[in-house]
């Protein structure tokens, strides 16, 4: 942000002249880095001079004047010449930053006259991490930017969501625009970022029409600096430790668990662990007296009938999964620089991060290189480039056993904790082919590759004294996708001498490539002027027009001749799966935007865009978004008489504005006939099949969100109080979803149309306090800032004039969770027979029978049953709202302080409220609960029913009672187990040190700066005070590995969240 | 100048604008237009691919709800007062959208007429398919023949066609499938044929046909025997024209289970297969179903049903007065050889790493001692999960033979000669030496006890022996119980082999090695090497134990009697899914599901 201001300040004349004293010195900040572009003038006259690169200057003036230094962001300080010949110069920075500059759409605005709901953070929020990408590091930073990692793993990178749901209907998140054409921020280099900033009200996005219905993120890349060529080198290494599941290790433990829970769920005895290990009461029997006897674990027999193997293990499967500890290593190069007419910015960037698997490691690294210049060819004309190009690999190990599955679901269902990884002969057993040891034989994954390179060449003219200025760019963007992915059988053996494989029915190489082409341009005109003196005016119009073509390509062929194979020459089988793909899109629109201020007091905005987008036919395909926005500067009235020292800034501001929604499929609303394969085998071959195309949309229009938007900035106590609040209603309406429900015999879903309605209310607040005092004759500058952000989401029209349950229904808050009242456990077969009947809507065993130790449901509708009714609103059986899984009062807390050149900083940000009800899949939660041969949680031992410990928090054991979550005691949602998932992170924690400059400018080096830092060490959640601190993190409780299984539940089964320690250190020559 | 340049860039400006305005017209190019698809014999063929999917596939579970079978819960279907029109499902319509958006728009004349209607046949010989399987869960349904409009509101909103217009309707389905399907034989037997369409026609006529027969209630009767007629007919053109046979070249002794274990269809004998094939990577779950403790619905047949497989020499089992207290080593002797095709005994072997071990029935898989392996691979390996490769059998020829001998008993004009070339012949295949010729005339009082109290006919009865034997877990049971009227066979005892003593271990297979011991309370020590002790006491841990004796100390096994099966006229139909009555009251629903 910094260098944008010094280059508008570097443009800005200033005039000159002879005066008798020559004043030289050089202005700092108050950390003692010079500052570049600062304005010293005489005060009183229009004399004046910039500093240049090393913050030096030189003035010519008399004796007695005052010298008044000032900087954009910091405050001015006035100096009285005297006798001096030499003044060197320390700017604090602004408390407020109220002259602090904010990137909209198409341009930047003073903050403080800003009247939209704008938010930005600059590139300090990035400083001395180790992130995996930018994405992860923006996480929480700015509110109700709300940004939904769903576990640990380096390639997370959601879409980005700004004021909550969006829409039902098409959906949409917030447009990403990195130096103003989309793209995709996780393959950004995080050093390149200079500010990111958010809009998000109608009116703050509405230049940007159809595509910022749900608010736009702006992300602005440095500029080359100004003066001297700069060199620096940043580099950082962390070490990352995984978060590892509490699990019983201890075979015989597990295993009698085992059987008790199967005897109880499944209604026998069990003949196998799962299909692994053979079972039966006498192999359990001895077992135990092994256990009894001390006779050392971990021995492997051989069964006198079969010839098999039988294990008498104990085995901590996580503990052979994972490393103890993973490292990452960043290193940064950027060269930046400028002559009068020149200037240029090279970048580069290596981020590697090695995986957190022992074997089949899911190595991560990423590469980055940016070209940014520009070159003044004529007084007028400017012309500037800015190139990108970056790569990003990741390796996502699967195991075969089953298809391709992810680790941790395949740990659950087929490693058990009484098999060991190997045989006496060194080959896999049953129980590790199936995950850990695919792993350790290291060949069945997913190479993931994505590269991206843009170019975007621009010119800004300007013209009558820059008052008039014309820009334009064009941008050329390539993003490719490539996944390969291998499965070949991985060998075990059962029986001394055999070897088997699983993965037989696979044995593939699959590769899907993907190519986007995309095409922008824009091209507009600006101008500015104040009229006397008191009204201020900038109009801008302009044009845009975006394409985007996507093209793919898949082929998977089975048959690898070896396992090593990776190409797909090398791959004969007769099983052939070919794929193409196709999608291009354009929009193209003219935007404009009027700015108007009186006095600095009345500000007043209007947007407009008009929009047109292939996505919609012919008769709809153009639309116009007009938006308003106003502020009033109350503290810059003359009858506003209260103290600076008290107040020194209050602005309240109002916005209106409506959008249109154009994210939508393409081609929606024509008649398509998608060709597939068949999954049934026709004269000896897979075919291609066809089908009756989906039934066409009943007309089709644009969804629109409108938004008002009311906040309130002040500050205080000179500035070192600082608070700013929105208070905003978005409502999302004509939502593109399907009509009332016809009767099944239509035989397709019921054609959509814009038919609901959404209304999404919120607010967010951030209060900072900056001060600053001395300590040990050297001043402490700390700051403090809070910000909170809330929003909730109401259904208003929908088509469910039933109000089934099944579905949205009209006055449904989005995320309510429906459950029964958990009121206990049956304590006696009376107590069963004098309850309502739980049967057969839910069961407990196999045999529908009730047993003391289940679960005792509140009978909420008096009558003779406990289920769900008629599954509606008016009649939901025995279940009322219990829970809503949104998440509400999302909030961050930077501290940070700095002093002698050290600095410390800490950055918290958690959730207020929100409620999760564990999914059947969710193992970590469930253990046994689920399936018999799941892992059992520690924290259940102790904690399940049993006639001595009728006071557990869990009923008597039983596999399969968490298994279905409309007809399972413990699949249902309900009261009991209900948990709160609020949590505070402390998501980054430095401490750093500035080594001083006389220490190092004789080694010819300019900064020297050390750190340590550390990220998500510390979260607490009330969820750990059911399951343990250590066991879980609360943020591995999203779904599960969405690489393997996209779009499917099952809570937790996903990457571990990964503690990290950073050194780091930067250099500047 | 500075100005003039203004005028250039307001000029390029509009060039842009004008240029770019046609990209904003974008058609879909990797999804193929309606006249690509209709237009062309390949278009044609790959939109009928699409209805194979109707078909049940590469499933062997179809029989987890019959009489014979005894599983690890009961079916909620007929657990007494279980199920009700909130749990129903089934009243789904979007296969039918599908056929009748292709019937009715496969009208491109730049196809024959003759190869239009080949494709129309294929779509009618499902859509037959379709509607057949409604009327047997619901009875009335409505009858659809275009894809519906939402303005279509008189038939979307309005009541149910009567069975009589919906199953003349199916039969009209049919006939154009058998006039105008071309083809008529595909070696792979995996793809409709002309007399796969028959042989589909002779199964819905035999359904209807006894249907109307036994469910007076219905007022039918008049027209059951015309639709008995028909079965035969079109059982006896594939029997005349079809090509097939019934398999023998394997021996009487593996024939019969290598047309379900088979990885290529039998081809003389199957006529439509759901293949499975490794190198397609299409693979079906039946090892998995058939052997998982977890997995699986635990199925085993119950005893009353293992004793209607006739001794070899083709006499009843059960004329044997001793019978009862067999065990179970010696009842499996000396019989049709398709009961040891079909379960657990004597010297069946599994393959363990490449060795065949012995393989008793395993009662931590079993709850009655007769185990099925009709589906099943011997390789264990099979048994982890969806690792099958043997094709799942949708028609074949044996099914034909009986449709023929059923709709000519039912109608009281089965010969000796047609007894001969049907059922006749599938016992000869089975190894049974006697009565193979000529038609039964003493009825069985074993059958009619046990099963079909008001059959007197001794051709009627031997001929629903057989098809309960020979077809077996192919899924047929079910529908051969609705409409011979018989649904309180669904009320049997789950009833196992005869235990004749607690604690005793049993050798069941005879290989000298004990397999099995009953006990109550406490289990004996020192427990025998290798036997699997099942605890068969009145409760354990309080529980009511579902696996008993049925004279407490010794007698037949039982499973699960606890749980009451209550089979009631209503359940001749399902309820229409509450749900779908909620969108559309003028369905009404079935009676005594109100």
């Amino acid at each position: 942000m910094k260098k944008i201001l010094l280059m508008l300040l570097f443009l800005a004349s200033t005039v000159l002249y002879a005066q008798r004293v020559t004043v030289t010195g050089t202005v700092t900040d108050s950390q003692g880095n010079p500052l570049p572009g600062a304005t010293v003038q005489v005060k009183g006259t229009n004399v004046g001079v910039l500093t240049d690169a090393g913050g030096r200057f030189s003035i010519e003036t008399g004796p007695g004047s005052i010298l008044v230094i000032s900087f954009l962001g910091y405050n001015s300080s006035e100096i009285e010449v005297g006798s001096q010949t030499t003044i060197n110069v320390s700017l604090q920075e602004s408390v407020l930053g109220l002259e602090e500059v904010v990137v909209v759409g198409y341009g930047t605005q003073k903050k403080v006259n800003l009247t939209a709901a704008v938010d930005q953070v600059t590139d300090e929020t990035l400083e001395n991490r180790s992130v995996p990408n930018l994405t992860q590091g923006l996480k929480g930073v700015l509110p109700n930017l709300n940004i939904n990692l769903m576990d640990g793993k380096p390639i997370q990178a959601p879409s980005f969501n700004i004021r909550g749901t969006t829409s039902i209907g098409q959906g949409g998140s917030a447009l990403v625009l990195i130096d103003g054409v989309e793209g995709d921020p996780s393959l950004l280099n995080p050093n390149d970022i200079a500010s990111v900033s958010i809009l998000k009200d109608a009116a703050s996005a509405a230049i940007y029409g159809a595509r910022g219905a749900f608010g736009v993120v702006l992300i602005t890349t440095k500029n080359p600096e100004k003066g001297r060529t700069h060199i620096t080198y940043s580099s950082n290494y962390s070490i990352k430790k995984p978060t590892v599941p509490d699990f019983v290790t201890d075979g015989y433990t597990f295993l009698k668990m085992f059987s008790e829970a199967f005897v109880n769920g499944d209604g026998s005895f069990p003949q196998n662990v799962n299909k692994e290990t053979k079972f039966s009461q006498a192999y359990l029997d001895e077992f135990k007296r092994r256990v009894e006897s001390g006779q050392p674990y971990n021995e492997v027999e051989i069964d006198p009938v079969t010839g098999e193997y039988v294990y008498y293990g104990s085995t901590d499967w996580y503990d052979i999964l994972y490393k103890d500890f993973t490292t990452a290593s960043d290193h940064n190069l950027t060269v930046s620089g400028s002559s009068d007419k020149a200037a240029f910015l090279v970048s580069g960037r290596l981020m590697d991060q090695p995986g957190i698997f022992r074997y089949s490691s899911d190595d991560y690294s990423m590469m980055n290189l940016r070209a940014k210049g520009s070159i003044q060819v004529l007084p007028w004309l400017m012309l500037e480039n800015n190139s990108d190009y970056s790569t990003m690999k990741y390796y996502n190990p699967f195991s075969v056993g089953e298809g391709a599955v992810d680790i941790w679901n395949i740990i659950a269902v087929d490693t058990h904790p009484h098999s060991p990884m190997f045989n006496p002969d060194g080959t896999l057993t049953t129980g590790a082919v199936y995950s850990v040891g695919d792993f350790w034989y290291g060949k069945n994954g997913i190479t993931m590759k994505k590269g991206v390179f843009k170019n975007t060449t621009g010119f800004t003219a300007s013209f009558f004294d820059n008052k008039f200025r014309v820009k334009g760019d064009f941008t050329l963007r390539k993003d490719d996708v490539e996944n390969v992915t291998k499965r070949v059988p991985v060998p075990y053996s059962s029986k001394p001498g055999v070897l088997l494989h699983v993965g037989t029915a696979t044995n593939d190489l699959k590769n899907d490539w993907a190519k986007t082409q995309y095409l922008s341009t824009n091209i507009y005109g600006e101008f500015e002027d104040t009229f006397n003196n008191d009204h201020y005016v900038k109009v801008l119009a302009g044009y845009n027009y975006e394409e985007s073509t996507y093209n793919r390509i898949l082929v998977t062929r089975n048959g690898l001749i070896y396992p090593d194979a990776v190409d797909l020459n090398l791959a004969l089988g007769q099983a052939i799966t070919t794929g193409g793909g196709y999608e291009k899109w354009a929009i193209m629109g003219g935007f404009s935007r009027i700015n108007y201020a009186f006095k600095d007091r009345y500000l007043i905005e209007v947007n407009a865009r008009y929009d047109g987008s292939s996505k919609f036919p012919s008769n709809q395909r153009f639309a116009f978004f007009p938006s308003i926005s106003a502020g009033w500067r109350v503290s810059k009235e003359s009858f506003w008489n209260v103290s600076p020292d008290i107040i020194s800034d209050l602005k309240l501001r109002a916005s209106y504005g409506s959008l249109g929604n154009g994210n939508i499929s393409s081609y929606i609303y024509q008649e398509q006939f998608s060709i597939s394969q068949s999954s049934i085998i026709l004269k000896g071959q897979l075919p291609q099949i066809t089908k009756n195309p989906a039934v066409l949309p009943d007309g089709i229009t644009w969804e629109t969100s409108t938004t008002t938007n009311f906040g309130l900035d002040f500050s205080m106590l000179s500035d070192r109080l600082r608070f700013v609040g929105d208070i905003y209603t978005r409502n999302t309406t004509d939502m593109f979803t399907i009509g009332v429900t016809l009767p099944a015999l239509y035989g397709a879903t019921a054609p959509k149309g814009n038919y609901a309605d959404l209304q999404t209310k919120g607010w967010e607040a951030s209060l900072s306090w900056r001060d600053h005092f001395n300590v040990g004759s050297k001043p402490l500058n700390y700051n403090i800032r809070f910000t909170l952000a809330d929003n909730k989401s109401v259904i208003k029209k929908y088509n469910n004039p039933n109000k089934l349950l099944s579905d949205y229904y009209v006055g449904q808050v989005i995320g309510e969770i429906w459950g029964y009242v958990t009121e206990g456990f049956f304590i006696d077969d009376e107590d069963v027979a004098n309850h309502a009947k739980q049967s057969p809507q839910m069961r407990a065993s196999p045999t529908h029978i009730w047993y003391p130790g289940d679960i005792k449901f509140k009978n909420l509708n008096d009558d003779d049953y406990i289920n769900i009714g008629t599954n509606r609103v008016s009649d939901p059986g025995d279940r009322k709202i219990i829970g809503n899984k949104s998440p509400r009062y999302i909030y961050g807390i930077n501290l940070g302080a700095d002093w002698n050149n050290i600095f410390v900083s800490a950055f918290f940000e958690g959730v207020g409220k929100q409620d999760w009800y564990p999914s059947t899949e969710a193992e970590y939660f469930w253990g046994q609960y689920n399936r018999p041969y799941n892992n059992i949680p520690l924290w259940h031992l102790g904690n399940m029913w049993t006639p001595d410990n009728p006071n557990a928090y869990l009923p008597r054991t039983m596999s399969r009672a968490a298994s279905n979550a409309t007809t399972r005691e413990l699949g249902v949602a309900q009261t009991k187990y209900l948990q709160n998932v609020a949590y505070i992170r402390l998501k980054n924690i430095q401490l750093g040190y500035n080594i001083p400059k006389d220490l190092i400018s004789r080694i010819g080096i300019s900064s020297l700066r050390v750190y340590v830092s550390g990220e998500d060490i510390w979260s607490w959640s009330p969820l750990y005070k059911i399951v343990g601190k250590g066991h879980m993190d609360v943020g591995n409780i999203g779904p599960r590995d969405q690489v393997i299984r996209p779009g499917a539940g099952a809570d937790g089964f996903n990457y571990p969240i990964m503690k990290s320690v950073i050194f780091g250190l930067s250099v500047g020559i | 100048m500075i100005m003039k340049k203004q005028y250039l860039w307001f000029a390029l400006l509009a060039i842009l604008f004008v240029s770019c305005e046609k990209e904003l017209d974008q058609t879909p190019v990797s999804t193929a237009s309606k006249t690509a698809v209709f237009g062309s014999k390949d278009g044609l063929e790959m939109y009928t691919n699409s209805f194979y999917s109707i078909l049940p596939g590469r499933t062997t579970k179809l029989d987890a709800m019959s009489d014979y079978l005894a599983v690890r819960t009961v079916p909620t279907f007929i657990h007494e007062n279980a199920f009700a029109a909130t749990l129903s499902s089934g009243w789904t319509w979007t296969d039918l959208r599908n056929l009748n958006y292709f019937i009715v728009n496969c009208v491109d004349p730049k196809i024959s007429a003759t190869d239009r209607k080949h494709y129309i046949g294929i779509a009618k010989f499902f859509r037959a398919y379709f509607y057949f399987e409604k009327v047997k869960r619901f009875g009335d349904v409505p009858w659809v023949n275009k894809p519906l409009d939402v303005a279509d509101t008189l038939i979307l909103y309005g009541g149910r066609d009567s069975r009589t217009l919906v199953m003349d309707s199916v039969l009209a389905d049919i006939n154009y499938a058998c006039e105008n399907i071309l083809t008529t034989t595909d070696q792979s037997r995996s793809t409709i044929t002309k007399y796969v369409a028959y042989a589909l026609k002779s199964r819905i006529c035999l359904f209807e046909g006894t249907f109307r027969k036994y469910h007076t209630e219905l007022n039918l009767q008049a027209t059951a025997d015309t639709w008995l007629t028909n079965a035969a007919t079109a059982a006896k053109t594939v029997m005349d024209e079809g090509g097939f046979s019934v398999y023998t070249t394997g021996g009487p002794d593996k024939s019969y289970r290598a047309l379900f274990t088979s990885d290529s269809p039998v081809a003389s004998e199957i006529m439509l297969s759901a293949i499975s094939d490794i190198t397609l990577k299409v693979l079906n779950d039946a090892n998995w179903y058939w052997t998982s403790g977890t997995y699986g619905d635990k199925a085993s047949f119950i005893r009353t049903f293992i004793n209607t497989y006739l001794n070899i020499d083709g006499t009843p089992f059960t004329n044997n007065p001793d019978w009862p207290t067999m065990l179970f080593k010696d009842e499996v002797k000396g019989r049709d050889m398709r009961l040891q095709q079909t379960i657990r005994m004597g010297d069946y072997k599994r393959i363990v790493g490449g060795t065949p071990i012995p393989a008793p029935p395993v009662f931590s898989y079993t709850f009655t001692g007769y185990q099925p392996i009709k589906w099943t691979l011997d390789d264990m390996y099979y048994d982890s999960e969806r690792l099958n490769t043997n094709s799942i059998s949708v028609f074949r020829f044996a099914e034909v033979l009986l449709n023929y001998a059923e709709a000519k008993a039912e109608l009281g004009t089965l010969t000796d000669a047609d007894w001969a070339a049907t059922v006749g012949k599938l016992r000869q295949r089975a190894g049974i030496t006697g009565g193979l010729d000529t038609k039964p005339v003493e009825a069985d009082p074993y059958l009619i006890e046990n099963y079909f109290p008001e059959i007197t006919d001794p051709v009627i009865l031997e001929v629903r022996r057989e098809r309960g034997i020979e077809l077996c877990l192919e899924g047929f049971r079910f529908a051969d119980i609705l409409r011979w009227k018989r649904g309180e066979l669904m009320n049997m005892e789950w009833n196992g082999f005869y235990v004749p003593e607690l604690v005793t271990p049993m050798d069941l297979n005879e290989d000298g090695i004990l397999d099995v011991a009953f006990y109550q309370g406490t289990k004996p020590s020192p427990a025998v090497e290798g036997v699997t002790y099942v605890d068969v006491s009145e409760t354990i841990d309080g529980k009511t134990n579902p696996q008993l004796l049925k004279n407490g100390t010794y007698g037949e096994l039982t499973w699960m009697n606890n749980m009451v099966r209550k089979w009631e006229d209503k359940m001749y139909y399902y309820p229409i899914p509450a749900t779908d009555l909620i969108t559309n009251p003028n369905l009404e629903q079935n009676p005594g599901w109100e």
